[in-house]
């Protein structure tokens, strides 16, 4: 009898444990939604830019894509990580860099940069096949830097990524044969169409949605949430960390690479601060946690500047032709991301994601 | 609702301001996709209102090919990526001339987007050799003389004039810029060593340097104090480095690019003496040529103030060079245009001749006048076109 029951206590745990654990990929399939919908935006903003057929627009609407990269490249370890990152902008500047050596005519490139190594002269790469290999070359380098980095955590995490932003820049300023110094890098095919950058940014978004529900990711997010229980449940933070820090150098190189094809020119001190703080500003303005929060802080800070600098251009309303005094943009924006986060603390979108349904709290 | 419909037609017009103008055969279009505000500003704005005095004058005198030129402007905000979409934007305008900012950096991102629509673009001032075939492509030019015919002309006047015969040679690693200055001096120097002048030491230091007190020290230990001081720099490290120099009591020649023209800092050393600097024209109202000086009265006329320094003056030359191939070649078309720029060997115009090839859209000689800063008042003293032009090797260095 009491045989009987135990079997049956046991068959019923088993299916109660059957029920409680979720069939393999449910996660994804409840959050796929969210980079799909991200996609669409992307994809509807696109559509649009060819529509209108203008030139600028079109280069306006390649810029907004390739800051989307960096920004969900920027979430991948920040939001999932909870620490600040400000070196990330030295990975783009890697990938840059690397897209340029991969891409430029070999004769230009042995006379500017006569110190690359003698098969590297040689290559000439499609533009899509270095920006591939330059993600992978940032991905690499995140790895070395991360190895050490990882294991601080806090305010010394963020400025020692700082100080590799520094070191990087410095080396790539000073080592005038292989980078040409601080002149600029030239030669580098620019690639007007539009799609490629479409492309590359809805990719960084799929990654970063991967990473972000891999076993990985969600130990991560424990980790930043409640770093004791997670340590104690067994999770190894420092390599969790490493784990999105690599990911998120590498696509952080990819978006280096586009920008590179984007402009058709490379200096090191595009990838300094500035461009550091405007990508940071954007995430922080999105929400930090949410890669919606990444992608709609792009968007809608884009499309601020945008706005902002149409109106100092000069807008007729009837007779009147209604502009705002030079430089009155930066002012406003600043204006603008104060407004925000003092009425939105965690950023427009917090710690949520954008689904169709209503419980949409990213855990 | 008034206040809604007032967003749709604001976001109307800006639509319809950013569609591509209809292309007009009735007029020509200069576009200028340069600084309007950031720090490129100060660079761009006087060589920009020069290029518009010409731009007046010609539309004054009945036009080009008979059809009054057109201005259109895009900010690059001192930005490369804003440059980029400057470019664009005044292509989309119907640009046929597209100009871009004074420096190399933030001028080619704005000059490749011209390149690659196939149209004529000119760097307003840049005075590196990638301004133009070398960094560019085939439809690109700069109004400029090359960096390095000022580190020449300076060290060959100095030799040939002044009698210099030991020369020192102090760099700052800074820019491009500087580099190209010393090339020149370098390329120049062996010639004048054959004829008894004497490199009696180098060094270096950077634009950020608060002192160059080592370097200082190097230059009192020399057995005999340099005749001449080859000074490689620019704004506004030049400004220390020079108030060093002569604070310790070094007072050899100083002979420099054309980077340190203008009066605009001379307070900061009183009194500077044995100072010299190659210009294009003069800013001092004392040029040899009266149509300089009266330039400079149109110019304080239009805009206010006279030249702050001879980097006015290049984007004159632009539209005048530019202006003269279209009326040769019949035609704005890009091609034909700068078949016809090509041709041009010592095209007389204002400050000094233009020669452009097939191979260098920029100056590698020109003639240069020496203006000298004597107890703190700068004047012309002299002229001087290096005896051959620069070779490329020396440019590309």
């Amino acid at each position: 009898m009491s045989a009987v029951s135990s079997a049956t206590e046991t068959s019923l745990t088993g299916e109660v444990i059957a029920a409680k654990k979720q069939a393999r990929f449910a996660l994804a399939r409840k959050t796929i939604v969210t980079p799909i919908l991200l996609s669409l935006l992307l994809i509807a903003i696109t559509l649009i830019t060819v529509m209108t057929g203008s030139r600028p627009f079109n280069q306006t609407v390649i810029d907004v894509l390739v800051r989307v990269i960096f920004v969900v490249g920027l979430y991948i370890f920040i939001g999932n990580s909870g620490v600040l990152s400000f070196g990330h902008i030295g990975f783009t500047c890697l990938g840059a860099y690397a897209a340029a050596w991969l891409t430029i005519n070999p004769i230009m490139k042995s006379s500017a940069l006569p110190g690359l190594p003698d098969w590297l002269l040689q290559t000439r790469l499609i533009y899509w096949q270095a920006a591939i290999l330059a993600a992978l070359f940032a991905g690499v380098a995140a790895l070395i830097f991360g190895k050490v980095l990882m294991r601080l955590s806090g305010i010394a995490a963020s400025i020692a990524t700082f100080a590799v932003l520094a070191m990087i820049n410095t080396i790539y300023s000073n080592w005038d044969s292989v980078t040409g110094g601080t002149s600029s890098v030239v030669g580098i095919p620019i690639i007007r169409t539009i799609w490629p950058y479409l492309i590359g940014a809805v990719a960084a978004i799929f990654i970063a949605w991967a990473h972000a529900i891999s076993r990985s990711g969600l130990a991560l997010r424990a980790a930043r949430d409640e770093p004791t229980a997670a340590a104690a449940s067994g999770v190894d933070i420092p390599k969790e960390r490493l784990v999105a820090f690599v990911v998120s150098g590498a696509v952080m190189g990819l978006g280096g690479a586009l920008m590179a094809h984007s402009i058709g020119v490379v200096t090191p001190d595009t990838f300094y601060l500035s461009l550091t703080f405007i990508t940071l500003s954007m995430l922080v303005v999105g929400g930090m946690g949410s890669l919606s929060g990444g992608v709609i802080g792009v968007v809608l800070l884009s499309a601020l500047i945008q706005a902002l600098r149409w109106m100092e251009g000069g807008v007729s309303l009837g007779d009147a032709t209604f502009a705002l005094p030079k430089g009155i943009q930066e002012i406003a924006l600043g204006v603008i991301m104060i407004v925000i986060l003092a009425l939105r603390p965690s950023g427009l979108m917090g710690n949520r994601e954008i689904t169709l349904t209503r419980s949409n709290r990213n855990t | 609702m008034a206040y809604k419909m007032r967003i749709v037609a604001t976001a109307l017009a800006s639509v319809s301001l950013a569609f591509p103008a209809l292309a007009d055969d009735e007029k020509i279009v200069v576009g200028f996709a340069t600084a309007e505000s950031g720090f490129m500003e100060a660079y761009d704005k006087p060589a920009q209102e020069a290029a518009m005095i010409r731009i007046e004058e010609i539309n004054a005198a009945g036009g080009l090919l008979g059809k009054k030129i057109e201005v259109v402007k895009a900010d690059t905000k001192s930005d490369r990526a804003e440059g980029a979409k400057a470019g664009l934007s005044v292509l989309d305008e119907g640009a046929d001339l597209v100009v871009v900012s004074c420096d190399y950096d933030f001028g080619s991102p704005a000059a490749l987007a011209a390149e690659d629509a196939g149209q004529v673009s000119f760097f307003l001032c840049a005075e590196s050799v990638k301004a133009g075939i070398q960094g560019v492509g085939p439809h690109s030019f700069s109004a400029s003389v090359l960096a390095p015919v000022q580190g020449a002309t300076m060290a060959e006047w100095a030799f040939k004039e002044k009698g210099a015969k030991d020369f020192y040679r102090l760099l700052d690693t800074w820019t491009v810029y500087n580099k190209g200055i010393c090339d020149g001096f370098d390329w120049m120097m062996p010639k004048l060593e054959a004829q008894g002048a004497k490199l009696v030491g180098e060094d270096t230091f950077k634009n950020e340097d608060a002192s160059i007190a080592a370097q200082i020290t190097r230059i009192k230990t020399l057995p005999k104090e340099p005749d001449a001081i080859m000074l490689c720099t620019m704004m506004p490290g030049a400004v220390s480095a020079i108030k060093q120099l002569r604070a310790a009591g070094i007072n050899s020649m100083i002979l420099n690019g054309s980077g340190v023209d203008g009066s605009y800092w001379l307070s900061a050393v009183p009194d500077l003496s044995n100072f010299y600097v190659p210009v294009q024209g003069s800013i001092y109202g004392d040029d040899p040529s009266a149509d300089v000086n009266k330039f400079n009265t149109v110019y304080k006329e239009k805009t206010g103030a006279e030249p702050s320094s001879q980097y006015v003056y290049p984007g004159y030359v632009m539209i005048d060079v530019w202006a003269k191939a279209v009326e040769r070649a019949g035609t704005t078309e890009a091609d034909a245009v700068v078949a016809e720029l090509e041709k041009m060997k010592d095209e007389p115009t204002l400050f000094g001749t233009r020669t452009f090839t097939p191979e260098l859209h920029h100056q590698n000689k020109a003639r240069y006048l020496i203006v000298e800063t004597k107890a703190g008042k700068p004047g012309v003293v002299g002229e001087w076109t290096i005896s051959e032009p620069v070779p490329m090797e020396a440019i590309l260095k």
